[in-house]
């Protein structure tokens, strides 16, 4: 048998006994908030969609402010299943933000950032940030009348940061304006920046839950857990959960594919009633909230700087949470969790109703 | 006086020796790097000019955009048949405005920010009033300057 010789050829060169070990060893306690632990995996099973749809698609793609929408339009109509690849890399990069918009609430609310998983929640809410810099960077490609304003506004909010607002803000539009420039910036970062960043940042996350295991609720510490075996019971229910994701991908990616906008153009008026992706109506409703002058400071440099301290606060949340990290109750933090979640649940839905 | 014993071992040297020599070697790297990816920022126009016919023509209570610089500048010409221009960014979040005609405010999209016909910020956001520049017509020309810019055409 081929097979076996394939076999042989390994085994006498690599020790598959330490291997089989880690494999064997590998227990997850489960309990009834075990579905949070899922979360990760499928997030890590979309991000794997999305690099697959993106090599597919910028084997066609050309970011040049005259053509680039031409060819997104050519990517859907011409090309060969061009639809369903763009359509599953948008659908998926909705999916995949909503599942890591889950994951990160969960962990806040069940405080599985604390002592010794600090670094745990810092690559993952920098991961989330990057993915939504990926969202933003992505859809400026299609380079439609949309895709302009929402990047004008996002990169113009990123401006209001004091300090170095200003600086940050050339650098992202790669100028003083978005223009060409900054649809080869987006597509830098979109393509090559970003994705490296996050290789590196997966694996070490995936590298931290292999080393610390999974975090039991602090409610349920203590408590007699059942154990169950990684290989393959939970891998059997990771598998369930990714197909049955997929299907829902394919589902809506063949049924609703994403529109494409007329092409950009920096003299024609901001089309009306116009709206960022979902992910960013929480800061949509915020600055919406501002007036635009308090006691003689802008309203914007207000907004973008509580935004900023308030994302910079949550990045620290283990490191202030001194409670939660000696196993105690930790109400305050509780209450902190509920604040972020409602905060963000309630824009995002006031984004979608108005 | 020979030392018996050297004071650093072979090995505190190298390290030493080696660490100093990267960090050399990043910061020597890092500042044309940051020049690199920082880019080169153009200036706004102080003017420009068009051509007076392409714009005079236009119905009165309406817009017509003209590039000033990368961004869109708006030609307005008022219900007494006045010409003005302006700077069509919004002062809130730099979205490109509109006009409408029916209720003579300008409007922005993005944020629902309004100003009156004279570019007052009136609801919504936005902080400051627009940008209006100055309009001259001269020899078939519209010239365009911002506000206290003196501009000369050279004849012929």
């Amino acid at each position: 048998m081929r097979f076996q010789r394939v076999k042989k050829w390994v085994l006498e060169r690599y020790d598959s006994e330490a291997l089989r070990g880690l494999i064997k060893k590998k227990y997850v306690p489960s309990h009834k908030y075990e579905i949070f632990y899922y979360m990760g995996g499928l997030a890590l099973f979309l991000f794997f969609i999305q690099f697959l749809t993106g090599f597919a698609l910028a084997l066609y793609y050309v970011p040049h402010p005259e053509q680039a929408n031409k060819y997104v339009v050519d990517i859907v109509t011409k090309l060969n299943f061009g639809w369903l690849f763009r359509s599953l890399h948008h659908w998926g990069a909705q999916i995949l933000i909503g599942v890591l918009f889950f994951h990160c609430f969960s962990t806040l609310l069940l405080k599985s950032y604390r002592k010794p998983r600090e670094l745990l929640w810092i690559t993952g809410t920098i991961l989330l940030g990057i993915s939504i810099f990926f969202g933003l960077s992505g859809y400026l490609l299609v380079w439609d009348e949309r895709a302009f304003a929402a990047v004008r506004v996002a990169t113009g909010g990123a401006g209001s940061i004091p300090i170095i607002g200003q600086y940050l803000k050339a650098f992202l539009r790669g100028g003083n304006d978005v223009t060409g420039e900054t649809l080869a910036r987006f597509y830098a970062f979109h393509v090559s920046i970003l994705p490296f960043l996050t290789m590196i940042l997966i694996s070490l996350h995936v590298l931290l839950v292999q080393y610390h295991g999974l975090s039991v609720p602090l409610f349920l510490e203590g408590e007699k857990l059942r154990k169950v075996p990684f290989f393959p019971n939970v891998l059997y229910k990771d598998f369930m959960i990714w197909l049955f994701v997929l299907g829902v991908l394919v589902t809506i990616s063949v049924l609703a594919p994403p529109e494409i906008g007329k092409k950009a153009d920096p003299y024609a008026p901001t089309p009306e009633g116009i709206k960022p992706e979902w992910y960013f109506y929480f800061l949509f409703q915020t600055l919406k909230f501002f007036p635009g002058e308090i006691f003689g400071l802008s309203g914007e440099t207000i907004a973008v700087s509580l935004i900023t301290l308030a994302a910079i606060f949550f990045l620290a949340i283990p490191f202030f949470d001194r409670k939660s990290s000696r196993g105690e109750k930790s109400r305050t933090f509780t209450w902190v969790g509920v604040c972020y979640t409602v905060y963000f649940l309630v824009m995002t839905f006031l984004g979608f109703v108005t | 006086m020979k030392l018996r014993w050297p004071s650093v071992t072979r090995r505190e040297f190298l390290n030493t020796l080696f660490t100093g020599w990267f960090i050399a070697f990043f910061a020597a790297c890092i500042y044309p790097l940051l020049k690199f990816i920082y880019p080169n920022l153009e200036k706004e126009p102080d003017f420009v000019i068009l051509n007076a016919k392409d714009f005079l023509e236009i119905p009165n209570n309406s817009t017509k955009p003209f590039p000033w610089g990368g961004k869109l500048g708006l030609i307005f010409k008022k219900d007494d048949g006045t010409i003005h221009a302006l700077k069509g960014v919004c002062t809130h979040m730099e979205c490109n405005i509109m006009y409408k005609p029916e209720e003579r405010k300008f409007y922005c999209p993005c944020h629902k920010g309004y100003f009156d016909q004279d570019g007052k910020n009136i609801s919504g956001p936005p902080p400051r009033p627009l940008e209006f520049f100055e309009v001259r017509i001269e020899n078939e020309k519209l010239i365009v300057s911002k506000k206290g810019v003196k501009v000369e055409i050279p004849k012929g």
